[in-house]
């Protein structure tokens, strides 16, 4: 299925090397990357398995799992979102806006506040999805193009409502027990992606839905004659990838403690591709499993910190991750075709 | 777009002749009403602010959209061919800080050797552009990797290259004579910028129409597998022509270098620039799906785009608010694009 499976090279003639690739097949390339990457480092910087850096290390990869996750959901169907990172930074203003807001009129209602912050911040995702979804489904514009449009109108609109100033102004409560607070050690945040991914694995495998967003994505024509109705799935897909990018925005604002339309950004949108498509989502779509993608988001959020701990220059991080992503996706590639003429 | 059954020969052959027939009408049928739309938002504008009208506006409003019609022409290179480039921000980012640098290096103390300093300057820019295109189409071509993970993977390279270079600061000091050439100097009282614009757009319209190359592009966007069993080498096409695309960028780059007058590591500023630049070719009527465009669709978009954004400019449009619009009208414009279509 995922990308990494594919890379096996069956019918070679070199029997030990068949036999390496069927060990890789039967557990894929990424965990055995994410592995090697661990041992490495723990081997060569102490520093990495320290405590504060395994947090750390989590918390980032809560946040792009997250946000991955939804994006795969779009690839799936043949799409692309490009204005999740837009969607963090608009969550992130909007809410903490609404919580100023709330918390300014009744100072005493702790959890009105928090509640409506959240439900407005859902709400900002839940708009640009439904608007992204139905200019591509009933208006059949190219996704790319929407989600480019809907990218400048979210960002504009954080900027507007924010100034570009950090909101400030949200409960304590929020803050400290929510966003920073560890449960039994572990980031509140970790807990949250758990349940995100495994939601989303659930849906893909168990519910009708995740079946026709593969055939929708495999197929398109195929999936309309067989009744299946295309548009409202489609619109379902880019609802729920910016709602995920909504929960994401919402967790690291509250990490945070201000809500910052900076926040997410470029950076954000390119990552989630990144990670989706090393987990092994293909951008013709029908293919994509979410625990793929969110290992994907770790081993690239461990990456990114063990640069960080070598000391590799952040601008040469960079270049490594661009050839990474080029390299991941030119091996699935290559992968395909030998399987294909073998 | 031929999907006729070929029943019989001849019939087939109508068919194929009728749609290209409705195509080229189609293109037709763009080109008549954008500049209709144009002339009205113009209107609308100096209805609002006289001033938009005044010659010495115009003037600038030509002169700002020629940087955007180079880039629109690169990004249609390869649009046409079904693919898009996302690193052209980052190339034209890393290209000015590579051409500075030389300059400055190159010009002694006393300002001696500019002459050389230029050429090599020129020379170095356009040779880092035309790598990138190579990799670009390298990895898109023999790779076989999407267009959109390739030069995803390229912009992040051309980010690192630009900030290592320049090590985050700007590049001073470059000589008045390279600003001269390429931005203040006039001929027959027409500034630079816009002669090279003009040059640029009639070479690439020969290129487009009177050769094997240029019709070939069209064919492979058009119909990639017609172009390879018509025995084109269409993957040395596909290079060239994401190598014209990263040429011309770094053309652009040049004029924009000599406009500020150093080099500036963040010029290409992330996706705002690729952004504008496919906006501006798909505005004017170049298709994503590839096959379809023109000199004059970039032309007319690059026009449209800045006529916008010097209107808002004039009528004094909150910088922010113009960001929403832009995301907007880019929806909109693409809308009506298909809806004209069908």
């Amino acid at each position: 299925m995922s990308g990494q499976n594919l890379t096996g090279l069956p019918g070679r003639p070199q029997y030990s090397m068949e036999q390496l690739t069927r060990a890789m097949l039967a557990v894929g390339l990424l965990p055995i990357l994410l592995i090697l990457t661990v041992v490495v480092m723990s081997i060569v910087e102490p520093k990495f398995y320290g405590i504060f850096n395994v947090l750390n290390v989590l918390r980032q990869s809560s946040f792009l799992a997250i946000v991955a996750c939804g994006q795969m959901l779009v690839l799936i169907v043949g799409g692309l979102d490009l204005s999740v990172g837009a969607v963090v930074a608009l969550t992130s203003s909007v809410m903490a806006k609404t919580m100023q807001a709330i918390g300014f009129v009744m100072p005493e209602a702790v959890g009105l506040t928090i509640f409506g912050g959240i439900m407005a911040g859902l709400g900002c995702g839940l708009g640009i999805g439904l608007l992204n979804g139905a200019c591509v489904a009933f208006l059949r514009i190219s996704p790319f193009m929407v989600t480019l449009g809907t990218l400048w109108i979210a960002t504009g609109i954080g900027l507007l409502l924010t100034n570009g100033i950090p909101v400030y102004g949200m409960p304590d409560v929020f803050i400290n027990d929510f966003g920073r607070a560890l449960w039994f050690g572990i980031p509140t945040t970790v807990y949250v992606a758990l349940g995100v991914v495994f939601l989303v694995v659930l849906l893909q495998r168990k519910t009708v839905l995740g079946r026709y967003l593969y055939a929708i994505g495999g197929n398109m024509q195929a999936a309309t004659v067989s009744g299946v109705a295309t548009t409202g799935y489609i619109i379902i897909a880019y609802v729920l990838c910016s709602m995920l990018a909504s929960v994401s925005g919402i967790l690291q604002t509250a990490r945070l403690g201000s809500g910052q339309a900076t926040m997410g950004g470029d950076l954000l949108m390119l990552e989630s591709i990144a990670a989706a498509v090393i987990g092994g989502a293909s951008l013709r779509g029908g293919i994509g499993r979410a625990e793929m993608v969110a290992l994907s988001a770790v081993f690239l959020s461990i990456l990114s910190n063990s640069m960080n701990l070598m000391r590799i220059d952040s601008k040469m991080q960079l270049v490594i991750l661009g050839l990474i992503l080029v390299a991941a996706v030119a091996i699935d590639e290559l992968g395909k075709r030998r399987q294909i003429r073998g | 777009m031929a999907e006729a059954k070929p029943v019989d020969r001849s019939d087939a052959t109508a068919s194929a002749e009728d749609a290209t027939r409705r195509l080229q009408r189609r293109i037709r049928m763009t080109q008549a009403l954008l500049p209709v739309v144009l002339l009205l938002m113009l209107l609308g504008f100096a209805a609002a602010e006289p001033r938009v009208l005044s010659f010495g506006n115009l003037a600038n409003v030509l002169q700002q959209a020629s940087y955007l019609f180079v880039f629109a022409l690169a990004q249609m290179c390869v649009i046409v061919t079904r693919g898009f480039d996302l690193s052209l921000g980052t190339n034209v980012s890393a290209v000015s800080v590579l051409s500075a640098l030389t300059l400055t290096g190159l010009v002694g103390a006393e300002g001696n050797g500019v002459a050389v300093a230029i050429f090599a300057g020129l020379l170095v820019g356009l040779g880092f552009g035309a790598l990138v295109g190579v990799f670009n189409g390298l990895v898109v071509a023999w790779l076989r990797v999407n267009p959109f993970i390739a030069t995803l993977g390229s912009l992040n390279i051309c980010l690192g290259v630009a900030s290592m270079a320049s090590d985050g600061r700007p590049v001073f000091n470059v000589p008045d004579a390279f600003s001269q050439i390429f931005y203040s100097g006039t001929i027959l009282g027409v500034e630079m910028p816009i002669i090279y614009a003009a040059v640029i757009g009639i070479a690439m319209a020969l290129m487009f129409s009177r050769t094997v190359l240029g019709r070939s592009l069209f064919l492979i966007g058009s119909n990639p597998r017609a172009a390879e069993v018509a025995g084109l080498p269409t993957r040395r096409y596909l290079t060239a022509a994401y190598v014209l695309a990263g040429a011309l960028a770094a053309f652009g780059s040049l004029m924009l270098t000599a406009r500020t007058g150093s080099g500036e590591p963040n010029l290409g500023g992330g996706l705002r620039l690729v952004g504008e630049s496919i906006a501006a070719a798909v505005i004017g009527g170049v298709s994503l799906r590839g096959g379809v465009g023109g000199v004059e669709a970039a032309l007319i978009g690059a026009l449209f785009i800045t006529v916008l954004s010097n209107g808002m400019n004039l009528v004094r449009v909150d910088g922010y608010i113009q960001m929403i619009v832009l995301g907007a009208v880019l929806i909109g414009a693409i809308f009506l694009d298909r809806f004209r279509r069908t």
